[in-house]
């Protein structure tokens, strides 16, 4: 680990882990005079019966004013303002976030809109516009992906002009994430993989790209480790609670990593195809993931080699002759990637065609790549990578995903 | 409260100046290579006009103010905010981290990945700005130097880098 001449990493959210960790909510609340909390969920969680979980784990000392549970697939402006008007009709003072990245990000706009006292929140988009701390958030992830719960960024769609919002600012950290097993039981094993997966590039980004330290690699090694140990044998068996906990706490450890090093261009190329196409963060993550990794081969072999100890395990790296161990990298993702196509019957994409809507259409076509080239072209993400990428490489690198076919290195230019 | 130490700005007087004139050559050579260059000249086109964007040092300069004007035609604009709307600021924590980019000892993309400097405005706007930035570099600079200002150096055509190249330069001098 070359250790950079310069470096920042913060991480404050208190993480309270556990198989119990739900009833830890009660108390802390209290320790922050915050017994009106609002609830923000979306409506899958409520169907799988998680808000009567998190209910139950609350006792009389907390009064739950309300409960806001239509927050849409892809957080956006209008209902941050609407939820943000319920908080203040209902008195409320604290928020607990119960759900995915979406509903992480919503309640973020939420608390910086009812914190500020403010109708509008693109004045706070961007870096550090945030200068005061927020009201109490509590975060409660009900999947093991994102890693919002512990991030300093928001990601909000202003969907009447097309564009997302990002916020960035360390007073977006949650004042609490609680990492309850219960919360991720009922996850449907090609959500728990594809979100899995969005943790790991998260990690492995962390660690190849610019903005890496010593502090965010520690983070993301660990992230590693966790994860790649325990994603298939929750697949294979998903009431598994110990391999659950271990996720989400890889997930967290993940999210702590790139909030502070920030990713690159698995995310790039990711969010683009997201906006282009609506395709699932996680399963465009689980497909790029590899691609990003060989594109960066040649910047990066020493930091991907050392990537192999926490993915394949000891015995595996010391086999390992120390110039293969990058190459050994790439191939584990894919693998894992093809194992857990096995596992879900298909249903885990191991290329963009075969990223589907719920209704079982395809995503991504082949026409739309063009415009998820040139899209990426203008993702924040883009600068952290650690090699170029210009129009040509984003679509030669989509090409290759579409179908799902090999990168050739040598294509990769190098400069 | 009368014995606080008084700061002196006089220090680092020749540093200063000599980011003064880089970012001054620099805003004329971005004007003349969005006249002359194809790769340059086409990401400004994806800008609208009356833009206007700054790159420079927090608090108090130096600054580079480059802008398309109302009919589309990009100018330097000089080192002043004063009287401008700004739309896009690309601006180093403080002088001595711009000196460091200027000096070549560390890029404008580890300097951002090091949080040294804040963006202000659009992102894809952003990221517009910094691939010009880039190509001017690459036009400006010997091969040695660009390759350490820039993630990769490219592979361009003979004539963008020897006709076009010196027309950037002589278009930069005379300030056309
Ligand atoms: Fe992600």
């Amino acid at each position: 680990m070359v250790i950079p001449d310069y470096y920042e990493f913060s991480s404050r959210a208190l993480i309270m882990a556990g198989h119990d960790a739900l009833e830890q909510i009660p108390g802390l609340l209290l320790s922050m005079d915050a017994q009106k909390p609002m609830v923000i969920t979306d409506q899958g969680v409520r169907r799988a019966g998680l808000v009567d979980i998190l209910l139950q784990a609350l006792d009389s000392r907390i009064t739950v004013k309300t409960i806001q549970d239509d927050v849409p697939a892809d957080s956006d402006l209008k209902t941050v303002h609407t939820l943000a008007g319920e908080y203040k009709k209902y008195g409320c003072n604290a928020i607990i976030a119960l759900g995915g990245g979406s509903v992480m990000d919503t309640a973020k706009g939420v608390n910086i809109l009812v914190s500020a006292s403010s109708d509008n929140l693109l004045a706070f988009s961007g870096a550090n516009a945030l200068t005061h701390t927020l009201n109490p958030l509590v975060a409660v992830p009900t999947t093991a992906g994102t890693g919002s719960e512990v991030t300093r960024v928001a990601v909000i769609s202003d969907t009447d002009n097309l564009r997302k919002l990002l916020f960035t600012s360390d007073f977006l950290i949650p004042d609490a994430a609680i990492l309850d097993p219960r919360m991720t039981l009922t996850l449907p094993a090609p959500v728990t993989a594809a979100t899995a997966m969005d943790a790991l590039s998260h990690a492995v980004e962390a660690c190849l790209c610019l903005g890496r330290n010593p502090l965010s690699t520690a983070h993301a090694h660990e992230a590693i480790a966790l994860i790649s140990h325990n994603l298939l044998p929750v697949i294979r068996q998903p009431d598994h609670k110990p391999g659950r906990l271990a996720l989400a706490t890889g997930a967290a450890l993940a999210g702590m990593a790139f909030s502070n090093s920030m990713v690159g261009m698995v995310h790039t190329l990711g969010h683009a195809a997201g906006s282009v196409c609506h395709a699932a963060h996680g399963a465009c993550m689980a497909v790029l993931l590899p691609y990003g990794m060989v594109y960066n081969l040649h910047k990066t072999q020493p930091l991907l080699a050392d990537l192999l100890l926490p993915m394949a395990g000891a015995d595996v790296y010391a086999r390992t002759q120390p110039a293969d161990r990058a190459q050994k990298a790439i191939d584990w993702v894919d693998r894992m990637n093809q194992r857990l196509h096995q596992a879900t019957a298909g249903a885990h994409a191991v290329c963009l065609r075969e990223i589907k809507s719920q209704d079982g259409k395809s995503r991504v076509t082949g026409h739309l790549l063009p415009k998820i080239a040139h899209t990426a072209l203008g993702d924040g993400s883009i600068f952290y990578n650690p090699e170029d990428l210009d129009y040509d490489d984003c679509l030669m690198v989509l090409e290759a995903a579409f179908d799902g076919a090999p990168l050739d290195p040598s294509r990769v230019k190098k400069g | 409260m009368t014995d606080f130490m008084e700061i002196s700005p006089g220090r680092h007087h020749g540093k200063r100046l000599y980011l003064a004139c880089m970012l001054w050559f620099f805003g004329r050579a971005v004007q003349a290579a969005a006249r002359v260059d194809d790769g340059v000249k086409s990401e400004f086109a994806a800008m609208p006009d009356n833009f206007t964007f700054c790159l420079g040092a927090f608090p108090s300069g130096p600054y580079m103010v480059v802008g398309k004007d109302a009919h589309g035609r990009v100018r330097h604009l000089g080192s002043s905010l004063a009287d401008r709307t700004i739309h896009l600021h690309l601006m180093f924590k403080h002088p001595a981290l711009l000196f460091r980019v200027f000096a070549f000892q560390e890029n404008t993309p580890v300097a951002n990945a090091r949080n040294r400097l804040y963006v202000l405005g659009d992102v894809p706007q952003a990221c517009a700005v910094v691939r010009i930035i880039d190509m001017v570099q690459v036009f400006l600079l010997p091969r040695f130097l660009a390759k350490r200002a820039v993630k990769r150096y490219p592979a361009w055509p003979l004539k963008r880098r020897t006709l076009i190249r010196a027309q950037v330069y002589a278009r930069a001098f005379a300030g056309l």
